[in-house]
């Protein structure tokens, strides 16, 4: 943010600088908080472990924004509850939101941009577990709102994938993880989401379930215990902090399998070249590159690590009006890097990085987990190369 | 192949850390270096004093871990060079001299003692820098050493507009991602600078420019430019850290950067596991050898304070025994065990501990 807006005050100053003054009373609101990306990097930045971005999130909780903009932010706190309205009749939901004359209301009324599509929404259940279980380990993959509402058959390849590989897996009916719900300063919202997660998971950590992300923004927060937000409550806090100490990335638990030489490898041989944008919510999850090494083990293929920051959407960020351009602007490095990586297409595990790549590149970005379990199938008739690209569902650019 | 396994995992990425990794790396070993943030080297000036030997100092083994250091930083796009027993004196902000050993050439062109004037340029709302004062000090300095060296100050706005006061971070991290802005900056530097052969600038060229780009602004200029570092952290010192990290991990070393290693699992003399605190779950690396360069952070790592390091660099307790056999010290923490003092001796001790770890792995292994 700083690079393309130089006037922002950057994470030290919003962070702990005007805490002290917010802390002795003194007003500091300031508009700047808005445009905090939530990327978490400034707390890898600290070398003395300062929660920088959690003191930003609650003094963005308690900024004062006008009406318009209050009431576009409640509706952005609550993907689950946009998800579940628009998956009772799909098809009108996504002809709705994608209606020019729509689009330019939405701009108007609620300062949502009309340059950018919404995902679309999509009803449907992963299927149930293929192996029935057994004495294998159990994990059960929180499914976040993106597969849930928009890819719920990524949530059954998931599921495929770590069957395949010595789990028996299931898809949990979770509620939001509350990221979205920080994000635009609803720290209410996000602690009753926290709660309801805990009620629906606690008893299955308990018996010995592992929780599988395949979104590393849920992943994240499920992993800092929601943020702390239960923290005051012993009970729900315990079980968040629970919940957390056994909850894993799906690369991080396939990469598990990996060094014990668990991983199912046997991976057709194709040729192609990938590049792979590590999420700002995997980098601060602290595991390393897991799908790097994991996406590597399939013969023939080429991956580049981007490393080449944040993708600059932020969830909902990039979907205000007046962020839009900020939005881009963070964007355009990794936008370069991919441009300049050659790559047949873009892999990436967070969703709204997925729609942010393509829109910002027009390249096809994809999770990496339809990339291993494809790997996993012979090449189709006469097109070696492409098989993953050709069945790999198309997307909205 | 392993993830979390390695035959060297250092911990620490200042000096001596990033040097014990690319000595590991050199030798085609995998590595990790771990680190809890930006270390020494982000936290200085991006030049390395010349400081007085240490006990274990040998001058012959000094200048050849400084050799390689140097290659090191001419391999990442940032060479540094310079001389450990010709030191010479770089300005500061505040006008002072410090006697410095090694510096990267922008840093360099401050000490020329080429009898040319030279014009200190000041930016409008960079407050943290004051090319007046510095100027000033600078002439007093030059007229009490009977010196014919002469300083002028001048100030340029940019039309940008970075609030105040501004921050060299805004201005650097600008310079890094906007080719229009760094063009801008050279045209309003030109007429400050026309007339002088010399321009001394606070240090804002850039987190990760490398020497190339540099260089190439400097002869759009037609004169030499000369970055002043300002107070810490300091662009030139993250700049250092920034090209060498990103160096090591294009060359294939694992960086697990952002998170600190609570605690380091020592069992039967040796060093088993090395467990960073990650959000949920600690994440636990293991190497052959692991390399401790976390200066004084990482003492209470261990379960017992460190009385001295034996030859090998590995520590010892307080009867003289060595902790654990594939553990090896370096940086501060050499220096508090066994006297290294300084920039270039915590380079030496990196070098050191570095090369033991490289050929003892393995010896000790169970």
């Amino acid at each position: 943010m700083l690079g393309v807006n130089p006037q922002y005050p950057g994470p030290k100053r919003l962070g702990p600088e005007l805490e002290r003054l917010r802390r002795e009373g003194v007003p500091t609101d300031t508009e700047w908080l808005e445009y905090c990306l939530g990327c978490h990097r400034c707390d890898l930045a600290c070398p003395h472990q300062v929660g920088v971005s959690e003191m930003i999130a609650q003094a963005k909780a308690r900024h004062h924004k006008p009406l318009i903009r209050a009431l576009r932010d409640w509706w952005f706190a609550r993907p689950g509850l946009i998800g579940k309205l628009s998956t009772i009749l799909p098809a009108l939901s996504n002809f709705g939101l994608a209606m020019k004359p729509a689009r330019l209301a939405m701009s108007i009324f609620m300062r949502i941009t009309p340059l950018r599509s919404f995902p679309e929404y999509r009803w449907g259940k992963a299927q149930k577990p293929i192996s029935g279980g057994g004495d294998r380990p159990r994990v059960l993959l929180f499914p976040g709102c993106s597969i849930r509402y928009n890819e719920p058959e990524l949530g059954g390849k998931v599921v495929e994938l770590l069957e395949r590989n010595g789990f028996s897996a299931e898809v949990a009916e979770t509620e939001c993880c509350g990221v979205p719900a920080m994000a635009n300063g609803n720290s209410g919202v996000a602690q009753s989401l926290a709660r309801a997660n805990v009620k629906l998971l606690a008893a299955q950590v308990d018996a010995g379930v592992r929780i599988v992300t395949a979104c590393s923004s849920c992943g994240h927060r499920i992993k800092t215990a929601f943020g702390g937000v239960l923290d005051e409550d012993k009970a729900f806090g315990s079980a968040a902090r629970r919940i957390a100490a056994n909850t894993f990335d799906l690369a991080e638990l396939l990469m598990e399998q990996s060094d014990a030489g668990k991983l199912d490898t046997a991976f057709q041989p194709t040729n192609f070249r990938l590049a792979y944008h590590a999420p700002c919510h995997q980098k601060s999850q602290g595991i390393g590159r897991p799908w790097f090494h994991l996406l590597r083990q399939i013969p023939g293929v080429t991956v580049e690590d981007l490393d080449a920051g944040c993708c600059g959407i932020s969830g909902t960020f990039g979907f205000k009006q007046e962020k839009y351009n900020a939005s881009m602007a963070v964007g355009q490095q990794l936008f370069d890097g991919i441009r300049a990586a050659q790559a047949e297409f873009v892999t990436t595990e967070c969703a709204t990085c997925q729609m942010q790549i393509e829109h910002g590149t027009s390249m096809k970005t994809i999770h990496p987990a339809e990339i291993l379990l494809q790997a996993y199938r012979p090449a189709a008739k006469g097109a070696e190369s492409d098989s993953v690209l050709e069945e790999v569902p198309a997307r909205m650019c | 192949m392993q993830s979390k396994s390695f035959d060297v995992v250092v911990v620490g990425s200042g000096f001596a850390g990033l040097t014990a990794a690319a000595i590991a790396k050199r030798q085609g070993l995998r590595v990790a270096l771990v680190s809890t943030g930006p270390g020494s080297i982000a936290l200085g000036p991006g030049w390395l004093k010349a400081e007085p030997f240490g006990p274990s100092s040998d001058a012959a083994e000094l200048s050849e871990a400084m050799a390689f250091f140097c290659e090191l930083t001419r391999q990442a796009g940032c060479p540094v060079a310079g001389d450990v027993a010709n030191p010479r004196p770089i300005p500061n902000y505040l006008g002072s001299c410090e006697s410095v050993a090694f510096a990267p050439q922008r840093l360099w062109n401050a000490a020329g003692d080429d009898k040319a004037s030279t014009v200190i340029v000041g930016i409008r709302g960079l407050s943290i820098f004051d090319e007046s004062f510095m100027a000033e000090r600078l002439n007093e300095r030059a007229k009490a050493a009977g010196s014919p060296d002469a300083y002028t100050a001048r100030q340029i706005a940019l039309r940008r507009d970075f609030g105040i006061p501004a921050t060299v971070l805004q201005i650097a991290t600008c310079f890094d991602r906007d080719a229009a802005f760094r063009a801008e900056l050279i045209e309003a530097l030109r007429p400050a600078a026309s007339g002088f052969r010399r321009i001394l600038l606070p240090g804002i060229l850039g987190l990760h420019s490398s020497d190339w780009l540099l260089a190439q602004l400097e002869a759009e200029l037609g004169c030499s430019i000369c970055e002043v570092p300002t107070l810490p952290p300091s662009i030139l010192g993250l700049r250092l850290f920034h090209r060498l990290q990103s160096y090591l991990h294009s060359s294939g070393v694992e960086v697990f950067s952002g998170f600190p290693v609570h605690s380091l699992q020592v069992g039967k003399e040796m060093c088993i596991g090395v467990d960073v605190t990650a959000p949920g779950h600690p994440l636990t690396l293991h190497g052959e050898s692991v390399v401790l360069a976390t200066g004084r952070r990482s003492v209470p790592l261990l379960a017992e304070p460190i009385a001295g390091c034996d030859p090998l660099m590995r520590p010892l307790d307080a009867t003289g025994a060595v902790m654990a056999q594939n553990l090896f010290l370096a940086g501060t923490l050499a220096h508090s065990a066994a006297g290294y003092r300084g920039d270039t001796m915590r380079i030496l001790s990196g070098y050191r501990a570095g090369t033991f770890a490289v050929t003892t792995r393995g010896a000790y292994a169970s």
